[in-house]
């Protein structure tokens, strides 16, 4: 990232929960107030806000964080990882000192709610849905059944690799006290579970919930007086490859973050042997695997075997998703994993701890658009 | 209590010409009279070579499955009677990568097979909405 260096010094969660009964502006009041007392910063500290999900500006005010030097509000985009690097550029530019990014995200009606009618999903872009909805396409479990079907076609992947992502998952999750289901899963389990667009089942799909979720960026300098380690960013990018209609996309299991990870290994000096854990998007559980193989984690199309081999795992080659993942913290839309990747380059994520962590990698979206960010220990 | 309707498009004129053709038992597709490129979805430019001079033209209905997926949950009062049902992506055989999402029908989910060859049929949905939807090629 050229400019300043810029670091992570505060991350923060709303209290997270299945139809919290909050709003949007207490999950950012609290996912903010939980970041800024991990850095030791206070409101007048922060001069930038970015988010995705409410309001950046009103979110400021609320707080006491005013006058703003920098603000934006990300409309659909690759989930947390746009208002993280908007806020992280901000920061290298001088143009904030110490910037706030959220992520808000608030559960969506289920499909029972959706069936009855009178509710419907939010629509995702301008009149395209008009060549999806007539079809029965209505939900994004159907453009991530479509994606992962070609991926199984393509690729050495099974849907019992699919399971043991999903077991290996909820292990991690037994370790994370901020995890909302940690009881034990069995591969049986998984594929017991219901598809809902075959071959897509309910557990490879992310944990819906309300989240706040709030990561501050400031410089390298800055972060050397603040209260936690520093982590620093090393690099980061975002791609996008296509329009926001998933299903026309022309090569389903080659996405966007095949694109993402070349620009984002062309700004560093880092390569992908360097990485002590990834974190990496599981909205759908094979957006994870798609970015395994992205990265240059795994070898190309073999993201399945190197999850049942145990490779993600702690002391596998590439301990991934080691929070357990959205599919068991909850949809906080990939907020969480830069914060899993910033813990763990702490060294404080306790019994589910990466030994020696110094470089983690994390991740998010899939398809037409994603963003990658490296972060190192300081 | 009144039948469920399916959910209409809501048109303008760069869309209307793919869904009367529909309408009419046509598949229909923008095209670029510029360079010849289809387009779909339809835009009011072409991303090839930046023209604006776009009609629509009738294609040969003629594609390949080139992924699908079983749909097992609703989430549309219309379509609860009718889950599960197939929603697949048909690469059509006018250009590489041009896909068309769609639904198969007259095939069961276990006998779809990838890049099975499949063409065009209409479906009424309501007297407004008839939908292009796609059957295997008998061999």
């Amino acid at each position: 990232m050229s400019g300043r260096r810029v670091a992570i010094v505060g991350v923060g969660y709303s209290k997270v929960g299945r139809h919290s009964g909050l709003s949007e502006r207490h999950h950012a009041a609290q996912a903010a107030l939980a970041a800024l007392a991990d850095a030791g910063l206070s409101v007048t500290d922060v001069d930038g806000a970015t988010t995705w999900g409410g309001d950046a500006i009103d979110f400021a005010h609320m707080l006491g964080i005013s006058p703003l030097r920098w603000h934006l509000n990300v409309g659909v985009s690759p989930a947390f990882i746009s208002p993280a690097v908007h806020a992280a550029l901000a920061v290298a530019a001088g143009h904030s000192e110490v910037c706030m990014a959220w992520r808000i995200m608030m559960q969506q009606p289920s499909s029972a709610a959706l069936a009855a009618g009178g509710v419907t999903l939010g629509a995702p872009s301008m009149s395209d849905t008009q060549f999806a909805y007539p079809f029965g396409d209505f939900s994004p479990t159907q453009w991530a059944g479509l994606l992962m079907n070609r991926y199984l076609h393509e690729t050495d992947a099974t849907e019992e690799h699919f399971a043991e992502f999903a077991v290996t998952q909820r292990g991690y999750a037994a370790l994370n006290d901020d995890a909302l289901q940690r009881e034990p899963l069995t591969v049986e389990g998984f594929l017991d579970a219901p598809y809902i667009s075959k071959p897509l089942r309910l557990l490879d799909c992310d944990y819906p919930c309300d989240s706040g979720s709030a990561v501050i960026f400031t410089t390298e300098e800055r972060a050397r007086d603040l209260r936690q380690p520093a982590v620093l960013v090393e690099a980061s990018a975002l791609s996008a490859i296509h329009n926001m209609s998933f299903e026309t996309l022309p090569d389903m299991v080659r996405t966007s973050p095949a694109h993402c990870a070349e620009v984002l290994w062309s700004r560093t000096d880092l390569t992908p042997a360097d990485v002590d854990c990834a974190q990496l998007y599981d909205g759908f559980s094979f957006i994870t695997f798609q970015w395994l193989e992205a990265l240059g984690l795994c070898p190309p199309g073999m993201a399945g075997p190197f999850v049942a081999a145990g490779e993600t795992r702690l002391g596998g080659a590439m301990p991934t998703n080691t929070d357990g993942g959205a599919c068991n913290v909850g949809r906080r839309h990939g907020a969480n994993f830069c914060i899993e990747a910033t813990r763990q380059l702490r060294g404080h994520c306790g019994p589910r701890q990466v030994a020696g962590a110094e470089v983690a990698v994390w991740a998010n979206a899939v398809g037409p658009f994603s963003g990658a960010m490296l972060l190192t220990r300081g | 209590m009144e039948p469920p309707t399916p959910p209409l498009p809501i048109t303008d004129a760069l869309t209307e010409p793919f869904w009367a053709g529909a309408r009419a038992g046509r598949l229909v597709i923008q095209r670029c009279r510029g360079c010849g490129l289809y387009i779909h979805l339809p835009r009011p430019v072409c991303r090839r070579c930046q023209s604006d001079d776009l009609g629509h033209e009738e294609v040969s209905g003629r594609g390949t499955v080139y992924s699908f997926t079983e749909t097992r949950k609703a989430f549309h009062p219309f379509f609860v009677e009718r889950v599960p049902y197939l929603v697949a992506v048909i690469d059509l055989e006018e250009q590489p990568g041009l896909h068309l999402l769609s639904n198969l029908v007259r095939v069961a989910e276990p006998d779809v097979r990838f890049n099975m060859a499949v063409r065009v049929a209409f479906e009424e949905l309501s007297p407004e909405l008839t939908i292009p939807v796609f059957e295997p090629v008998p061999a």
